[in-house]
This record gives structure tokens, C-alpha cells and sequence, in this order.
């Protein structure tokens, strides 16, 4: 087939998925500063816009993206996820970014859908 | 009806799920406070906890579950998800969670297999 190669198990790449997070993350809130009104927004645009070019690679795959931005205040701040899958074709990606007001992590879950 | 009944078993069941995740939290964290040592502890206990009650339910499901616990000091703290999914048989549960020294927010994606 030349559309899809059958018969390849199409796995999730955690490599590419990363970069794809890190640039939207830099597009949105790369050199600006915590801001309260703002981060409502910001956390919905890297959610929106990583989905978008994931969704645009065309693989066989549903999408959870996951974003939470935080202050840097000296608060500690902990996040685990667990997940009930199949480990040969789903997989995940979390990245951690930071710059000098705040905390930024992003994770994408990647399910494969049975075809 | 059967076919209620059967739709009620494999469909995602908000209210259910928001149940497991409150249980778990009460379990493991309930009214500690926050500790930089036992956090890492809390955050995977919760996790695995709601996980594992979540499979037991039996249903035709894959299951991610994510935790967010935060130190009350005064910093902000927002948090945001996207999914692309099929919004006919999969679904989500957030539950924010909160004591005296600390904010937890857990939220629980359900995707039908």
C-alpha cells in the first residue's frame, strides 16, 4: 500500500514529540514574564498548537497534551502521571522548560488506535 | 433495559472516576503537610492507587492519570489539556484537590479501546 505501510507497527517517537512541544513553547511564552491575566491563554495555546502539529504528522495515534505553567515563587511543586496502556504502541513525553518568572511542563500521551 | 445496562458498563463515567481519584487523595496525602521528602512518594502513590482501582471497574479502557501537587505559598499555578480523541466513548476528569498546606490536582483520561 502506499499510503500506509501496513504491516509496520507505527510506535510513538518521544524525540520527536519533544521538539515539537519545545518550539511551541518557545513561539508563546519564550522571553515574557509571569502575568496572571496572561496565563489562561498561554496554557491553552501550547495545549492547541502542540496538538496541531502532532495531529499533522498524520500518524495512526489519539492525542492527550497536558500544560501547566507556574510562578517561580520557591513553592515546590511535584507531578507524576501513571498510565494503563499498551507499552509496545502507546507512548509518552514530558518536557520541563523554565525561564526567569516561571516553571513550564508540558506532557503529550500518545494512544495508538487499533485499525 | 439490557442496552442501558450495557451502555452504563463501557461508557466513561465522570462521577465514578471523580470518586476513585477523591478516595485515593484522602488515602494518601489526606492531611500531611507538604513535605519535600514525601512528595515524590504522594504524588506516585496517587497515581497507581487510582490506577489500580480504575482497572479493577473492568472496563474497555486505556487509562492515564496525571498529578499535580503544589506547596501553598502564593504562587499561581495554572494548568491546561488538549485532546484528540473520539468524543463519542472516551472521556476526562479533573479534580483539584486541596488542605490546609497544599493544592493537588489530578486528572484521569479515559480512552475505549
Amino acid at each position: 500500500m502506499e499510503e500506509y505501510h501496513s504491516g509496520d507497527e507505527v510506535s510513538f517517537s518521544p524525540d520527536e514529540a519533544s521538539n515539537v512541544v519545545k518550539e511551541c513553547i518557545e513561539g508563546i511564552i519564550g522571553g515574557v514574564d509571569y502575568s496572571q491575566n496572561k496565563v489562561n491563554q498561554w496554557t491553552a495555546s501550547i495545549v492547541e498548537h502542540t496538538l496541531t502539529q502532532l495531529v499533522k504528522q498524520g500518524k495512526p495515534f489519539k492525542y492527550i497534551v497536558n500544560c501547566a505553567v507556574m510562578q517561580k515563587s520557591g513553592a515546590g511543586l511535584h507531578t507524576a502521571n501513571s498510565c494503563y496502556w499498551d507499552t509496545t504502541t502507546d507512548g509518552s513525553c514530558t518536557v520541563r522548560w523554565e525561564n526567569r518568572t516561571m516553571y513550564c511542563v508540558v506532557s503529550v500521551f500518545a494512544v495508538a488506535i487499533a485499525l | 433495559m439490557d442496552d442501558d445496562q450495557s451502555a452504563e458498563e463501557t461508557a466513561f463515567v465522570v462521577d465514578e472516576v471523580s470518586s476513585i481519584v477523591k478516595e485515593s487523595l484522602e488515602a494518601v496525602i489526606g492531611r500531611n503537610t507538604y513535605e519535600h521528602k514525601r512528595v515524590n512518594q504522594w504524588t506516585s502513590g496517587v497515581v497507581e492507587q487510582c490506577l489500580g482501582q480504575l482497572s479493577k471497574l473492568g472496563k474497555p479502557f486505556k487509562y492515564i492519570v496525571t498529578c499535580i501537587i503544589m506547596q501553598k505559598n502564593g504562587a499561581g499555578l495554572q494548568s491546561a489539556s488538549s485532546c484528540f480523541w473520539d468524543n463519542t466513548t472516551d472521556g476526562s476528569c479533573t479534580v483539584r484537590w486541596e488542605n490546609k498546606h497544599l493544592y493537588c490536582i489530578v486528572s484521569v483520561f479515559g480512552l475505549a479501546i
